[in-house]
C-alpha cells in the first residue's frame, strides 16, 4: 500500500513531464533580446533551410546592414549554450551595435535546442538562469543552457557518432554537439540540420568572415585562444598583435586538417569566409568549482569575457579591412567605449 | 614617509638606468647584423610563425614565408629565421610529430650552413607557448642559432607584463644563450619584434 502511494505521484509527474516535452519540442525557445537601432531586419534560421521551421533548432537571425556597402560578417553565439560570454556578446551587438559599413549577421543562439536546459555537462552546480540588471534597475533573465542539443529533440545517440561527410568517428553524444556536426546534412539529425542551415546562410549571404564565440574552463589550455583557419592566419596574427598592445594576450592556434566538424575548419574549407573561433574562460566550466559564479567571479567576470570576445571581433574586422581593402571592410561600433566593459556591470550596457 | 619613497624611486631609477647602460654595452660589444632576403619557417607548427611574418611585413623585411618548405627555398637567401613553438593539442586532435619536426629543422639549419646563411631562432608567443613539446624544440633548435629573439624577461629586470607572456621566467633562453655564446634580445610585447628585426637587419624607417 505504501508502495503504491509513492508510485502514483511518480507516474503522474512522468506524464506531466512528457506532456511538457511534447508541448514545447516543436517550437524554438524564445529569449529576452531587445534589438536596437542597428538591427535592420530579423529573420529565422529556417528562412535559409525550411525544414528547420517549427523545430527546437530554429533560431532568430539579426541583420545589421550598414549604409555603406562592404563585406558580410557572421557572428555566432551559443553554439554551446553554456558558454554564455559568446551569447551575451552577440546579444550586446544586437541591442547596441551600429554598423556603418558592410553587413553584420548575428545569431546569439546558434544551437537553440541546447539553450533550453542545462544538464551541467562540466559542472552540476551551474544555474538554469542568470540575471543581469539594466541601468534602469530592471532585472533581465537569460538561459544558461547546455553544451549539446537536448536529447528529446533528437533521435537517441548512436554508440559512435560518425561525422558527415568525413566519416571520422566521435563518442555517441557528440552527435548532439553542433561544433562537431559542420557542415551538416539536410536530411540528417536536428543538429546536422542546424549546421546545414548555417552553411546555407553563409553561402547565400556571401559571408566573408565567420566568428564562432566559445568559452572553456579557466584552467584549460584553450582559454584565451583565437583559432584561425589557415586562410585566416594572417588576419588573425595582425589582430593578435593589436590586441596585445591593448593589454589582451591571446594564443593563436591554427585550425588543423583533422578538426573535422568544427566551425573554424569547415566554414573555412567549404565557404569563401575567413573562419575564426574565440575562447574566453568561464568559471562554470571548471569541474571542481563548488559554487561557480558565472557572472561575477573576479578571475573572469562575464563583462570582461564579453569585452574579450568583442575586442577580438573588432581587431579581426579592422585588420580584415586593412588587408582586404575597403570594398570588403566591415565597420561595427558601439555607443560606448568597449574598454568600459572590463569588470563592469554588464546589465548596464543592455537595453 | 613620502620623502623616503621619493628617495627609493630615485635609487630605483639609477639602478634601472645602470641596467639599461649595461645592456647597451653588451649589445655594442657584439654588433650582430643580418642580411636579407630572409626565409621564415615554423618549427612545431604553432601560429608564432604567422606572427613573425607580420613582424617582417611591418619591419619592411624582404622575406619569404612557408610553414614547412622544401630545403630548396633557401637558395638565394641570406638568413633563415626559425620560429619555435608547438601547436597545442586539446582542440580534439593529436599534436604534431615533434621528433619529425625537430629532425627536419636540424637538416634545414645544416643546409642553411652549407649555403653560408645565418640563422635566427625566435620564440615570440610568450610563456603560453612553453611546455614539454615546445621546450623539446627550444632545447634542440635555439643552440644552433646565431641569434635568439624571445618574448620574455631580461634577467635581472622586472617583468611588468602578464606572467603567461614571459617565456623566460625560468631563464631557459638566457641559459641557452650564455652557454652557447649566442646573442639574444628580450622583448616584452610580440610587436616589439618589429624594431628588433629593423635593428638586426639595419632597416631604416621609411617615414
Ligand atoms: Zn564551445
Amino acid at each position: 500500500m505504501a508502495r503504491r502511494q509513492t508510485r502514483l505521484p511518480v507516474v503522474f509527474l512522468l506524464m506531466l513531464a512528457s506532456l511538457a516535452v511534447l508541448g514545447v519540442a516543436d517550437e524554438p525557445l524564445s529569449h529576452d533580446i531587445r534589438p536596437g537601432y542597428g538591427v535592420t531586419d530579423v529573420r529565422w534560421l529556417s528562412d535559409y533551410f525550411q525544414p528547420l521551421r517549427d523545430t527546437a533548432g530554429d533560431t532568430p537571425v539579426y541583420i545589421l546592414e550598414g549604409e555603406q556597402s562592404g563585406g558580410v560578417f557572421l557572428l555566432l553565439g551559443g553554439t554551446h549554450a553554456n558558454e554564455i560570454a559568446g551569447i551575451m556578446a552577440a546579444t550586446l551587438v544586437v541591442e547596441r551595435g551600429v554598423v556603418m559599413r558592410g553587413t553584420v549577421i548575428v545569431i546569439p543562439h546558434a544551437n537553440n535546442s541546447a539553450a533550453k536546459q542545462n544538464s551541467g555537462t562540466y559542472n552540476a552546480n551551474t544555474p538554469q538562469w542568470f540575471e543581469l540588471t539594466t541601468a534602469r534597475g530592471e532585472v533581465r533573465r537569460f538561459h544558461y543552457g547546455d553544451r549539446r542539443t537536448q536529447p528529446e529533440d533528437q533521435q537517441p545517440d548512436p554508440d559512435t557518432f560518425v561525422h558527415f561527410p568525413s566519416g571520422i568517428e566521435f563518442a555517441g553524444d557528440e552527435a548532439r554537439n553542433l561544433n562537431r556536426n559542420h557542415p551538416g546534412k539536410p536530411d540528417g539529425t536536428l543538429t546536422q540540420q542546424i549546421s546545414y542551415a548555417l552553411f546555407q546562410l553563409a553561402e547565400s549571404e556571401n559571408v566573408d568572415i565567420v566568428v564562432d564565440m566559445h568559452e572553456s574552463s579557466l584552467t584549460s589550455s584553450l582559454a584565451y585562444t583565437l583559432v584561425c583557419h589557415p586562410r585566416a592566419l594572417v588576419v588573425g596574427a595582425f589582430a593578435i598583435l593589436d590586441l596585445e598592445l591593448g593589454g589582451i594576450s591571446l594564443k593563436q592556434e591554427e585550425s588543423r586538417q583533422e578538426y573535422y566538424g568544427l566551425s573554424h575548419r569547415e566554414f573555412g574549407d567549404r565557404t569563401d569566409a575567413l573562419a575564426f573561433l574565440i575562447e574566453s574562460p568561464n568559471p562554470g566550466q571548471e569541474g571542481g568549482e563548488q559554487a561557480p559564479d558565472v557572472i561575477n567571479d573576479p578571475r573572469a567576470p562575464l563583462s570582461t569575457r564579453v569585452h574579450l570576445q568583442l575586442t577580438t571581433v573588432q581587431a579581426i574586422l579592422s585588420n580584415h579591412g586593412l588587408l582586404e581593402g575597403s570594398g570588403d571592410s566591415i565597420a561595427l561600433s558601439f555607443p560606448f567605449d568597449l574598454e568600459e566593459l572590463v569588470g563592469a556591470d554588464l546589465g548596464a550596457y543592455l537595453r | 614617509m613620502k620623502r623616503r619613497l621619493g628617495w627609493m624611486l630615485i635609487v630605483l631609477l639609477f639602478v634601472s638606468a645602470g641596467a639599461a647602460v649595461g645592456q647597451e654595452a653588451e649589445e655594442a660589444a657584439a654588433p650582430e647584423t643580418f642580411a636579407a632576403p630572409v626565409v621564415i619557417v615554423s618549427v612545431g607548427q604553432s601560429a608564432g610563425a604567422q606572427q613573425a611574418r607580420v613582424l617582417a611585413i611591418r619591419a619592411g623585411l624582404d622575406y619569404v614565408f612557408e610553414q614547412r618548405p622544401e630545403f630548396s627555398i633557401l637558395e638565394g637567401s641570406q638568413t633563415l629565421i626559425l620560429v619555435m613553438g608547438a601547436s597545442s593539442k586539446g582542440l580534439g586532435a593529436a599534436g604534431v610529430d615533434i621528433d619529425g619536426e625537430i629532425a627536419w629543422a636540424i637538416d634545414m639549419v645544416a643546409r642553411a650552413r652549407e649555403l653560408e646563411m645565418k640563422v635566427i631562432a625566435m620564440h615570440i608567443e610568450g610563456g603560453a607557448r612553453r611546455g614539454s613539446t615546445s621546450d623539446q624544440i627550444i632545447h634542440a633548435i635555439a643552440p644552433l642559432a646565431d641569434y635568439i629573439v624571445v618574448k620574455g624577461a631580461t634577467p635581472g629586470v622586472e617583468w611588468v607584463e602578464s606572467e603567461e607572456a614571459d617565456a623566460n621566467a625560468d631563464g631557459l633562453f638566457s641559459t641557452i644563450a650564455a652557454e652557447n655564446e649566442i646573442g639574444i634580445t628580450y622583448i616584452a610585447k610580440t610587436l616589439d619584434g618589429v624594431e628588433v628585426l629593423m635593428d638586426l637587419f639595419e632597416i631604416e624607417p621609411t617615414e
